[in-house]
């Protein structure tokens, strides 16, 4: 087996991005014919290499020297598990989305950026290091920009410039870490990362390396509170690739940071908490946002990251149970795996609703699904497994993932310590399962039974709602997920134990049953306050009846509660209001120059003041008596004279004179002043007229010119300067 | 042979006033004929290498005007032995309405002959010789607008350079009175580690720095390049991005680890105070690139930070520091060449500012698509260029420690940051914000010879970006004093 092929893998979609781009002006079908046919191929390969996996044949790769720092690539059972996901899921967007964009524009584009994406993506979940999935993960970053930016309206650029700027800031968070990281364990390779990391003598220096990482991954995973690109990016893209960001991108998040939690960071109680804490908060507030949207892929978005809490309670919960934590690192994979074909086929149902009425509001599309029993299954299949009712794949993560809590609880339990906050921990998992089943059914219900206000009738007529290609797609992602779930023993489990070596756990000593009464008990509480939480909050709060005496949903989405507005935004603008003003402080450095503001001027005004001084004392001392016998004696004609300079005091006529500032003027008028009492004290032959409000005026003028030429008689006294050495240099060559 | 190197675009250059070219073509056939007769003759002995030590003439017995290369010196000079026949390839077609021409290209090439002059330099006499003489050819290049800007913008390089080489000088005088030579060795002139001298070496080297540093454009002595970006594309791209600056890193690098050594200098305060300055211009260039409005602007305080990442890694006196600096220099010549290439393109067209640039892509389909590459590339994003050599960089800082390097990799953190939101976001504008006039397919093309230089250069940094080994391993190699 020629490793050779691991390198194809990402490197064959990146390149076929550009004959797909040339391809999509002459025919768009070509182009997607192209697509397409990459997708498949992937998925066949990937397929292949994980039925290798199976059987613990791993095919590794290192190819040093190339692209910066190396690339190293491994398709151990997890990540060939995952390639053929992300294969599996891009074949079936694919084959959605030529209908789905039939009316669209910038074809080329689209088939460019996906095909990129996808090697890209592959790349990451391919990785054997850090590094390369570092690499792979920024292009992806990038290359998927475009999806969002897809509609190029202002929502969606706005959503897009979010998604870009937490994209940016996550990887220099990521970068800053990955660089903190190597030099302290020697090595970033995943084989390597636990040995290294277990060797070290303070396990506290990793946190903040780990913290950075966390960051980088988490913020593409959708972890709170980095969340604030999804809910807004995941609904403006077009639908197959809202499929994509969902399903996919946010689990390549995920990935990374398992790799942090099951190589750097194994077992350790701290990270475990922090992650657990993290998940509980993303799953409840993800779930209560999707429970308030009116809008239907903003629903399945916000869902999205309520689902992405789920699995990272998963990861903190490995974390806490140590060696024993095979349930929570199976819950882990399944319900990352879950999620997956659940939002593939939830987003792709959402694209055939948005081909039929290109609306998307609730009000809109409301009874879009009446008579449409092929929508209507795949949409149910697709609820059912999120719900997480039994006998659909949902139920059997979920549980998993209920069970480690539960396990841990009667640990703690056992071992006498207070469980208190994870008896909490473990209510809001079950309440955040209520919650997904309530905004499922609100969604379930609006689509397929109520009927619309308005267009009903046109909306029953649509009989031929889907191309068959779509329709293929639909149905098999459905299929798939259906199948998943009816047998977890025979599907699940085996698919969940090739994973775990990835994250260093081990299968349990015996099987689960996924149907005894316990977990049945506790996924009927869950359900049913999420059939409480349907019938009060959104039949009573969320609907309203109209004017007309219809009922309608209401958008009842508190605005303080979204974060990018609230904080990041208006943090961002200080950001750059604070480093604006140091760089123009810093900026305006250079211009002082110490000799000229702190000598040369000072001394000028100091000058000028004692060249008055001298004028000042000399009438002073002359004509003090002769002051006070005037004032005393012709006191009215001084306040008259007074008033006829000040008050009464005809306008003059304007001239073009220097302008000053407020500072000069007002001490002109005073020098003005006085000197006006002594011209009236002593006798000219000539009277002289000094307006000394000009010739502050005139000093100031001169003083800023002199400010202007700093930097010219600075450089003046250089030249000189060198000049001299010059002479230096002749001297010294003569000696 | 590099005598003749040196020496043969200088002589073609002033022989300029000679022919009186009627004819834009005959003009631009005898440039590049020159330009690539020297690249010719450079590029085999900077890529085979050549132990040989050629004497110009001799000043006094202990001071020659010589020529040799080494393996940092046949870095900077392969790096302008192919840059320059691209950008004159480019300048013929980007100044062909200007006037003057006769005079422009004549600088201009004479230009060519300098720089390799300062990479060939043996000692640090030929150097601080040719390094004058660059500032005297460089001068009308960068006035040659006439408008009162650029005579303003060309005074101000003129008053700081002179300045400079002022104290460049002294440190010239330092090491011949101490030294006894200017010859170049790798780690250092020996003579210096010894002797009471120390202190006084250290302040020299701090004098020279500072001399040098005008060029290098370190945090006090840096305003003169954003206001040189007024002169011609041609000359921003490829003197104030490649030539000029980079010589005067280069020459820092020759005083740090070929004159003063870095045993002398490491861990005292004349490691300190230039270490804290370029730490400081990283995050402050940035900074003042993010604020700039004006596209040449930008980029001209892109450089600023950029070359101060050089100098970080020079400065650390590691070898592994040095590999990174030297990774930067090579990487950030070809990066800034092609965006400031690009950005001569749009301003050809009347795109000056960066919110001109919203929706231009299909005006100019291929110059944006290559400032878009080249944005990414600056900012770092794997596995593109500027990505290697940053982290090479910030990996010679931590295996450095201590709170200078450390603070150095924050630097470039921020900085990269910074980079995306300065480059990336006015190029992704480029092409999905509608600007204020739409544009019809390819509306504003320009000629191949504008284009061509642009795609050949990137077509380069993107090989590198894929196959690095082909340079690193000579850079490691040099960086730990090969030839």
């Amino acid at each position: 087996m020629p490793t050779i092929l691991l390198i194809f893998l990402p490197l064959v979609p990146m390149m076929a991005s550009v004959p797909g781009y040339l391809l999509a002006k002459k025919s768009k079908s070509a182009a997607y014919a192209v697509l397409i046919s990459i997708c498949l191929a992937a998925t066949l390969l990937s397929g292949f290499l994980f039925l290798r996996a199976l059987n613990y044949r791993f095919l590794t790769q290192e190819s040093p020297g190339i692209c910066a720092l190396g690339l190293s690539l491994r398709a151990d059972g997890f990540r060939s598990l995952y390639l053929f996901v992300a294969s599996f899921m891009w074949l079936m967007t694919s084959l959605f989305t030529p209908e789905y964009l039939a009316h669209g524009h910038r074809h080329g584009r689209y088939i460019f950026f996906t095909l990129f994406t996808f090697g890209a993506t592959l790349g990451v979940f391919l990785s054997d290091d850090l590094i390369t999935a570092f690499v792979f993960f920024e292009i992806m970053s990038f290359t998927s920009y475009p999806w969002v930016a897809h509609e190029e309206n202002p929502a969606a650029m706005r959503a897009a410039a979010t998604y870009l700027a937490i994209a940016i800031l996550g990887g220099m968070a990521m970068l800053m870490g990955l660089m903190m990281l190597r030099p302290m364990l020697g090595t970033l390779s995943f084989e390597r990362l636990l040995s290294a990391a277990q060797e070290m003598p303070d396990k506290g220096q990793l946190y903040v390396p780990s913290l950075l990482i966390l960051a980088g991954f988490g913020a593409k995973a959708g972890m709170f509170p980095l969340h604030v690109w999804l809910p807004k990016a995941h609904p403006v893209a077009p639908a197959p690739a809202s499929a994509l960001l969902s399903g996919i991108l946010t689990k390549v998040g995920v990935f990374g940071i398992l790799v942090i939690s099951c190589r750097v960071l194994l077992h350790d109680a701290a990270w475990g908490n922090l992650l657990l804490i993290l998940g509980l908060i993303t799953m409840f507030a993800g779930a209560f946002l999707a429970l308030l949207s009116v809008d239907l892929k903003r629903t399945l978005a916000c869902s999205s990251m309520s689902q992405i809490g789920f699995i990272l309670v998963g990861i903190g919960m490995q974390g806490l149970l140590g060696e024993h934590n095979a349930l929570a690192a199976q819950g882990t994979i399944l319900h990352m795996l879950n999620h997956s074909l659940i939002k593939l086929t939830l987003f792709m149902a959402a694209g055939a609703v948005y081909i039929g009425v290109h609306k998307l509001d609730l009000n809109e599309i409301r009874g879009y699904g009446r008579k449409k029993p092929f929508l209507h299954l795949c949409f149910l299949i697709g609820a059912a497994s999120i719900s997480g009712i039994p006998l659909f794949s949902g139920y059997v993560s979920k549980t998993l993932l209920h069970e480690s809590i539960v396990e841990y609880v009667v640990h703690l339990q056992h071992l006498g310590e207070n469980a208190f906050w994870y008896q909490t921990a473990e209510w809001v998992f079950v309440i955040t399962g209520g919650m997904t089943f309530a905004y499922m059914l609100k969604l379930y219900f609006a689509l397929f039974w109520e009927k619309n206000n308005r267009r009903q009738t046109d909306m029953d007529s649509l009989c031929r709602y889907l191309k068959p290609l779509s329709r293929f797609a639909l149905g098999g992602a459905a299929l798939v997920l259906f199948i998943l779930g009816i047998r977890p023993q025979l599907s699940m489990t085996p698919l969940a134990n090739a994973a775990l070596p990835f994250m260093n756990a081990h299968a349990p000593e015996h099987a689960v049953d996924y149907f005894s009464a316990v977990n049945l008990l506790g996924t009927g509480k869950s359900l049913l306050i999420g059939l409480l939480l349907y019938l009060t909050l959104v039949r009573l709060w969320l609907v309203q009846k109209q004017a007309d005496g219809k009922s309608h949903y209401v958008d009842r989405k508190p605005i303080w509660l979204d974060l990018e507005d609230s904080v990041y935004r208006p943090l961002l603008h200080l950001v750059v209001a604070i480093g604006g003003a140091f760089a123009t402080l810093c900026h305006r450095l250079p211009e002082f120059d110490p000799l000229r503001h702190m000598v040369v001027i000072p001394a000028k005004g100091v000058a000028v003041l004692l060249n008055g001084l001298p004028d000042l004392l000399f009438f002073g001392m002359r004509y003090l008596g002769k002051l006070f016998a005037r004032v005393f004696s012709g006191l009215l004609d001084c306040i008259a004279a007074l008033m006829g300079r000040t008050v009464f005091a005809p306008p003059k006529p304007q001239q073009p004179v220097p302008i000053g500032n407020r500072f000069t003027y007002t001490l002109g008028r005073i020098f003005n002043f006085l000197a006006g009492i002594f011209k009236r004290m002593r006798r000219h032959s000539q009277p002289v007229v000094r307006k000394y409000t000009y010739l502050f005026a005139a000093l100031w003028e001169e003083i800023k010119t002199n400010f202007n030429k700093v930097s010219q008689s600075l450089s003046f006294s250089l030249m000189l300067f060198s000049i001299g050495l010059l002479i230096t240099l002749v001297y010294l060559m003569a000696r | 042979m590099l005598i003749f190197a040196v020496l043969f675009p200088m002589a073609a250059g002033a022989l300029f006033p000679l022919f009186r070219f009627k004819e834009d073509k005959s003009r631009g056939l005898y440039v590049m004929a020159v330009v690539l007769i020297t690249s010719a003759v450079a590029l085999p002995q900077i890529i085979l290498g050549t132990a040989a030590r050629e004497i110009l003439f001799q000043i006094t017995e202990t001071l020659p005007i010589a020529f040799r290369l080494d393996g940092v010196g046949r870095i900077f000079a392969g790096i302008v032995a192919v840059l320059w026949p691209l950008s004159s390839l480019y300048a013929l077609e980007y100044m062909q309405h200007e006037k003057n021409l006769d005079a422009f290209f004549s600088f201009y090439t004479i230009c060519f002959g300098v720089t390799l002059g300062i990479a060939c330099a043996s000692n640090l006499m030929t150097l601080y010789l040719f390094y004058e003489l660059m500032t005297l050819i460089t001068l009308p290049l960068v006035m040659h607008g006439g408008s009162q800007r650029s005579v303003r913008a060309g005074l101000k390089y003129l008053y700081y350079s002179i300045g400079g080489a002022a104290l460049a000088f002294i440190g010239l005088v330092y090491v011949i009175y101490y030294g006894g030579t200017t010859e170049f060795a790798y780690g250092g002139v020996s003579v210096f580690t010894a002797g009471q001298t120390e202190h006084n070496m250290r302040i020299g080297y701090l004098i020279c720095f500072f001399g040098f540093g005008v060029k290098a454009a370190v945090f006090p002595l840096h305003d003169w390049l954003p206001d040189a970006s007024v002169a011609p594309t041609p000359v921003t791209a490829l003197l104030h991005a490649v030539a000029v600056v980079k010589s005067g890193v280069f020459a820092i690098i020759r005083i740090t680890w070929f004159t003063f050594a870095p045993a002398l200098l490491a861990g005292t305060f004349a490691q300190y105070i230039p270490l804290a300055l370029c730490v400081f211009t990283i995050v402050y260039g940035c900074t003042m690139a993010l604020k700039e409005q004006n596209l040449k602007r930008r980029l001209a305080y892109s450089t600023v930070s950029n070359l101060s990442y050089i100098l970080f890694g020079a400065l650390l006196m590691t070898s592994q520091g040095l590999r990174g600096g030297l990774m930067h220099m090579v990487y950030h010549a070809v990066m800034k060449i092609t965006l400031f290439l690009c950005a001569g393109v749009y301003l050809q067209k009347g795109v000056e500012y960066v919110q001109d640039m919203r929706g231009l892509h299909r005006a100019m389909p291929v110059a944006t698509a290559v400032f878009a590459l080249g944005s990414l590339a600056m900012t770092g994003i794997p596995p593109l260029l500027g990505f290697g050599s940053k982290w090479a960089l910030a990996e010679a800082a931590v295996f450095e420690g201590g709170l200078l390097p450390v603070a150095g990799i924050v630097a470039l953190v921020i900085s990269a940051t910074l980079t995306a939101f300065y480059l990336i976001i006015p190029s992704v504008s480029t092409y999905v914000s509608r600007g204020v006039k739409a544009y019809a397919p390819g509306e504003l093309s320009s000629g191949w010879k504008a284009l061509s230089p642009l795609l050949i250069i990137s077509l380069v940094m993107m090989f590198f970006s894929f196959w690095p080994m082909l340079l690193t391993d000579f850079i490691t190699y040099a960086a730990a004093g090969g030839l």
